[in-house]
């Protein structure tokens, strides 16, 4: 383990350098996200000051303000895309370069994920956290969240964060068909901002719907962390969906070497 | 044809710092540092030159070439080409100039070559009877119908190559640019490039400069160079004057048994003569000593027995001075290192 | 005269040229063309869902914001589809120095840097817009009559060139900054404020979104004027005002740029 970490963490420690560096995008990357969460602030006011109830798809005003901006912290520190750099490697060719090389290919991206996420943390992420949490308690007049609390959540965060990358490696795999990975992450990212709960929470879908989505990956990714963070599931279902996420760990990481076996396999018969 | 006078470009750079820590250091940092690339140059070239315009990476060559191009506006002093100040006037500017960049090519990479063609024949307005003619003649010196229909990306190097070359004359400009036109091509190609350049310079009288590495492009093409360096004009002259000037110099290499006595030996003042007259160099991998030293004060035996009293000699070879290593010894010294 | 003819000539051999290149990678025209309009599916989505849960939104129904919502993305698309190189000058062509090329002709700067590229995969966006508004006609919540279809084909030109202006002026930073994407990036994601009426935002928001960067000329805006038959035309020949003002000023930033440009390798 230690002679992994030997190997692996200055992937990580290399891409935390290297996203420091782009001065301007440092400060921007957090107005841009933040845009999109102070769109749906606004609009989701508007949409209980539009509305008879109290509560909408189980979630009261002053909560939903804590979910919008507790998806916005939750999302920069998961969604540490990696699949970009596998396209990248597919499409120059740089994927073969790595099969020589002693190192997992897939660790190593991985480890660079995990240096963007550890970047992400810092900058914009743990600054809002705590600019919410004052909020949440100084204006919302919630209660503040529990030692506990932030230990659950940072917990499924990680598992968050080793879902989506699992996943997006999965996804990255896909250059090998199209050289277009611009267009096919879009409706990626698009898909994912929908079925993740990001855009609007998952108990707003139709049941129906919502039992399909408990057999995918995605509201494991942002979800599930969120909704520990404001205190909705407790006991059993805690443990279930914490479980839940642990499988889709396990799940992900052996679909992803299984492709990546197929893959390497066609590599090497095509000398990729 | 070409007046540049008292040319100076700066650049503004922000100060970058080390490491991680640096890297966050930078982030609230608004240090700026000024870098002069090209330092008041002035120079003139008429119609029909060939100039070899060298100095070594990070010199200014390029610097001043897009400048001369439009690309970039001088900080200070004024170009003016074929009667035409090229910032301000850019668009007639271009029409009187193609270029070349070695390393990046002008051409559209996923197009075919011929529909590239087609594109500039509309961009430079070029008529049909002009291109056809046009046409003809790059297709004899540079034979593009080899491969005039394959994109551009399939090209290799030196069809590439070629290819830009046809591209910035198609439409007969009076000055041609070329930075670094041989770079990493084979003898072959290289040799088909520079037969080119002297055809098109013949029957046009195109005028033409162009920065190189290679001494080679500059033996046999060039009848004037200018070595820059640091940003400053250091020389500007006949490439026969040159070599009167720095050809006086020869080289003794000697293959030597003890390197450590060899390391430290301080030739010239042995034998009495300033250092720029009788420079030394060790090289500890092959146990190499080389002399550089000008033939009108000192003699090869001179050299010798001042080694050989000090060191044991294995082998001797005495070499007249290249042209390249001319240059590289303009480039380490400066023209201060005139004996 | 006759240098636009040119001009129009040597654009039309450029999208031919551009047109065949697609033409042989059909897959990848598809998957763009697919996640630009899937992007812009699931933003309705989520208004049907959120519906489901209220009648109105401060006055507005779901028919009137999906009109809102796809008129805004015609302007947005036509600007894609035409000046998507733009990006480009942001993100690439002036830090690595390939700005050069543009420079070496004699050809007007700005006309080559878009002739250079149409982008295909707008085509996503004005599909699910013309789509959404068609939509709108058949429900009957759009206005008809011959002023109103005029100022429809109008205000959305003036709305290309409000989003044309914008990106120009934020890529034209590059040539200060080297890359100034993040900065192109942060503007043109502020169109997605206007999506939606701009009641709902504070002052401070709605400002920025009406004057600033003035998105909210391109869609809310001029969508009301469509629907609402107490809305003033007047508001479409503001949004011509604007689309004039910063397309002047965004054309004079880049002309600057041009004189500051660095080039690469340095």
């Amino acid at each position: 383990m230690r002679k992994r970490l030997r190997i692996y963490l200055p992937f990580a420690a290399n891409e935390l350098k290297r996203q420091l560096a782009y001065k301007g995008a440092f400060y921007l990357f957090i107005l841009v996200n933040l845009f999109g969460s102070f769109i749906s602030y606004y609009l989701w006011m508007a949409i209980y000051g539009s509305s008879e109830k109290a509560v909408i798809g189980g979630l009261t005003q002053k909560e939903m303000v804590v979910y919008v901006f507790m998806v916005y912290v939750t999302a920069s520190i998961v969604t540490a895309s990696i699949s970009t750099m596998v396209s990248d490697d597919v499409v120059k060719g740089t994927v073969a370069m790595n099969l020589i090389k002693p190192i997992d290919y897939r660790l190593s991206l991985i480890a660079m994920a995990s240096g963007n996420m550890a970047y992400r943390f810092l900058v914009p992420s743990v600054f809002i956290w705590i600019g919410l949490e004052i909020y949440k308690i100084k204006v919302l007049g919630l209660a503040p969240v529990t030692v506990m609390g932030i230990f659950l959540y940072l917990t499924s965060c990680i598992m968050s964060f080793l879902i989506y990358v699992l996943f997006d490696f999965c996804f990255g795999m896909l250059a090998f068909f199209t050289t277009y990975i611009f267009g096919m992450r879009m409706a990626k990212d698009a898909l994912l901002s929908f079925l993740t709960g990001q855009l609007i929470p998952i108990s707003f879908f139709p049941a129906a719907m919502q039992r399909v989505f408990d057999f995918l990956p995605f509201s494991s990714m942002v979800y599930t962390p969120v909704m520990i963070y404001l205190g909705k599931y407790t006991g059993e279902t805690l443990a279930f969906m914490m479980l839940r996420q642990a499988a889709w760990v396990v799940l992900l990481y052996v679909a992803g070497s299984l492709i990546w076996r197929q893959v390497t396999k066609r590599l090497i018969v095509l000398g990729g | 044809m070409i007046e540049v006078s008292h040319i100076s470009k700066d650049f503004v750079a922000p100060k970058k710092y080390p490491g991680l820590r640096g890297a966050v250091k930078g982030l609230f940092s608004t240090e700026k540092v000024i870098k002069t690339a090209v330092d008041d140059i002035s120079f003139s070239i008429d119609t029909g030159e060939i100039v070899g315009y060298i100095g070594s990476n990070g010199a200014g060559k390029s610097t001043t070439i897009k400048m001369m191009t439009g690309i970039l506006v001088p900080t200070k002093g004024t170009c003016t080409v074929a009667g035409i100040n090229p910032s301000r006037n850019r668009k007639e500017n271009a029409q009187n100039i193609g270029v070349v960049f070695g390393q990046r090519t002008q051409l559209w990479w996923d197009l075919p070559l011929s529909e590239s063609f087609t594109i500039l024949k509309e961009i430079y307005n070029v008529s049909d009877a002009e291109y056809a003619g046009q046409m003809e003649f790059l297709n004899r010196v540079l034979e593009l119908q080899d491969f005039f229909d394959r994109p551009v990306r399939t090209l290799s190097l030196g069809q590439r190559m070629r290819a830009d070359l046809g591209a910035a004359l198609l439409h007969n400009p009076k000055v041609l640019y070329l930075d670094e036109p041989t770079i990493g091509l084979d003898l072959v190609v290289k040799d088909n490039i520079r037969k080119a350049i002297r055809e098109i310079n013949e029957k046009y009288r195109t005028t033409v400069i162009l920065t190189t590495h290679d001494i080679g492009d500059i033996e046999e093409l060039c009848s004037r160079i200018m070595i820059i360096d640091e940003g400053r004009k250091i020389y500007d002259g006949s490439l026969a004057d040159l070599k009167d000037t720095y050809g006086t110099r020869r080289k003794v290499s000697m293959e030597v048994k003890q390197p450590e006595k060899a390391k430290g030996l301080r030739l010239h003042e042995i034998l009495g003569v300033q250092e720029t007259a009788c420079s030394m160099s060790f090289s500890p991998e092959n146990s190499m000593l080389c002399v550089t030293f000008d033939k009108h004060r000192l003699q090869v035996p001179q050299i010798l027995s001042a080694v050989m009293a000090v060191v044991e000699v294995k082998d001797v070879q005495i070499q007249e001075t290249e042209l390249a290593e001319i240059v590289k010894e303009i480039y380490n010294h400066g023209v201060g290192g005139k004996a | 005269m006759n240098t636009v003819k040119r001009y129009l000539r040597l654009y039309r051999v450029l999208v031919t040229q551009f047109l065949k290149t697609i033409m042989q990678s059909r897959v990848d025209f598809l998957i763009g063309l697919l996640g630009f309009f899937f992007t812009q599916v699931m933003g309705i989505a989520f208004l049907y869902l959120v519906f489901q849960q209220i009648p109105s939104l401060q006055g507005w129904t779901l028919d009137q914001l999906i009109f809102i919502y796809g008129f805004a993305q015609i302007p947005r698309g036509i600007d894609h589809l035409f000046t998507d190189n733009i990006w480009l000058v942001a993100y690439r062509l002036v830090i690595n120095g390939d700005f050069d090329r543009y420079m070496l002709r004699p050809m007007n700067i700005f006309f080559q840097v878009i002739a250079e590229k149409l982008q295909p995969d707008a085509l996503g966006e004005l599909l699910i817009g013309t789509i959404l508004v068609v939509r709108s006609l058949t429900k009957g919540i759009v206005i008809v009559d011959g002023l109103h279809i005029a100022l429809f084909f109008v205000s959305i030109f003036a709305g290309a060139l409000i989003y044309t202006s914008i990106k120009l002026f934020f890529a034209s930073l590059a040539f200060w900054l080297k890359v100034s994407g993040p900065f192109l990036q942060i503007a043109y994601d502020m169109a997605n404020f206007a999506k939606y009426p701009t009641e709902i935002y504070s002052k401070g928001i709605r400002f920025l979104i009406t004057w600033v960067i003035p998105f909210a000329f391109v869609a809310y805006l001029p969508a009301s004027f469509f629907m609402k038959a107490d809305t003033s035309a007047g508001v479409v020949g503001i949004e011509c005002g604007i689309a004039f003002v910063f397309w002047w000023i965004a054309y004079a930033v880049f002309h600057r740029g041009t004189q500051v440009y660095e080039s690469a390798g340095n």
